[in-house]
């Protein structure tokens, strides 16, 4: 059952099951959470994504190394496999069902074309301006808040971003959970108020 | 869920990357207070995934040794144990002793990098499947 190369720098099977069985119960909410993050922009739910990411660490398919946290691990095995359910989809045509009213028997199967038009293009970058808004528009009263908020979208991280907003290591992560928060109240589930 | 915003900007996928590092980074006691605050059973509910992770792989598990009892097992190699390199080394492989093939597929597919590794490991057990790839020792390929 155990793969035999394992040796000593990855966790066996068996041990990845014992960690993840006798984490605490802020690790399997910090594991939700986490999941439920990275299903914000996907057609997928945060249970699957999470079952997903048990199932490929339990079967050996990803491995875990024993200087690496079994949460940390895990949150990195979902964000891969987030990334590549949300690739599969966007390749994947979509078929729909559709009827005429009332006329259930006259089916059409339709194939969308996958290849997005400039009018989807353009509809896809308007929403995802909106949304952008939408989210500055939660920290309205927080100048340095949409500061921070700016420099992470814009990829800056570490010192780069605490010097952008002249904050400490305790004032930026404090104001960092603000964001979190705020947003996961504005949404909860995906990317939908 | 919502479809309409399935083509989320890099913006949007850092804003992600940076809520995520924030619920790594807490404090076990301010988890669990918000989880108290927004009565969020989100703990329940990663017990239960894991669960049924525990049991779908036990599952399979015995499928696959009632197959194939363990000690007389020559069943096809196990592709999702390759890690991503070897993968694509194989498909590449493939693809090269089978330029019949590789000239059907797309010059994205034949090149294979912008394939996900999602994509290579589909399509290597789909020539599994057909009975047509060649495979090496998977003991020596392993993730």
């Amino acid at each position: 059952m155990q793969p035999r190369h394992a040796g000593a720098s990855l966790l066996t099977q068996v041990e990845v099951k014992r960690s993840i069985s006798l984490l605490t119960a802020a690790d399997w909410l910090r594991l939700h959470k986490v999941a439920r993050a990275f299903c914000r922009d996907a057609a997928f739910e945060a249970d699957d994504l999470l079952q997903e990411a048990f199932q490929r660490a339990l079967d050996g398919t990803r491995h875990c190394t024993r200087t690496l946290d079994i949460v940390h691990f895990l949150a990195g095995v979902m964000r891969s496999i987030a990334s590549d359910w949300r690739k599969a989809r966007k390749r994947r045509p979509e078929m729909n069902l559709v009827t005429q009213t009332g006329a259930l028997r006259e089916v059409v199967l339709q194939v969308r074309d996958n290849s997005p038009v400039a009018e989807e293009v353009l509809a896809v970058n308007e929403e995802a301006g909106r949304l952008q808004a939408a989210i500055f528009a939660l920290f309205v009263d927080d100048a340095l808040a949409q500061r921070l908020l700016e420099g992470i979208m814009d990829g800056l991280a570490g010192a780069q971003l605490r010097s952008l907003t002249g904050l400490s290591e305790t004032e930026f992560a404090s104001k960092r959970r603000l964001i979190r928060r705020r947003v996961d109240k504005a949404y909860p589930k995906d990317w939908t108020p | 869920m919502s479809q309409k915003n399935k083509g989320q900007s890099p913006r949007l996928d850092r804003l992600t990357d940076m809520l995520v590092e924030d619920i790594l980074a807490s404090s076990d006691a301010d988890l669990l207070a918000e989880a108290a605050a927004d009565k969020d059973d989100g703990a329940t509910q990663a017990r239960r995934a894991f669960e049924r992770a525990s049991r779908t792989v036990g599952f399979r598990r015995i499928a696959r040794n009632q197959r194939h009892p363990p000690g007389r097992r020559q069943g096809p190699a196990n592709i999702r144990a390759l890690d991503p390199k070897t993968a694509r080394g194989w498909l590449d492989a493939y693809l090269a002793s089978n330029p019949e093939t590789a000239g059907q597929l797309s010059r994205a597919v034949r090149r294979g990098s912008k394939l996900s590794d999602e994509d290579v490991y589909g399509m290597l057990e789909a020539l599994q499947l057909r009975g047509v790839l060649t495979e090496k020792p998977i003991e020596q390929s392993r993730r």
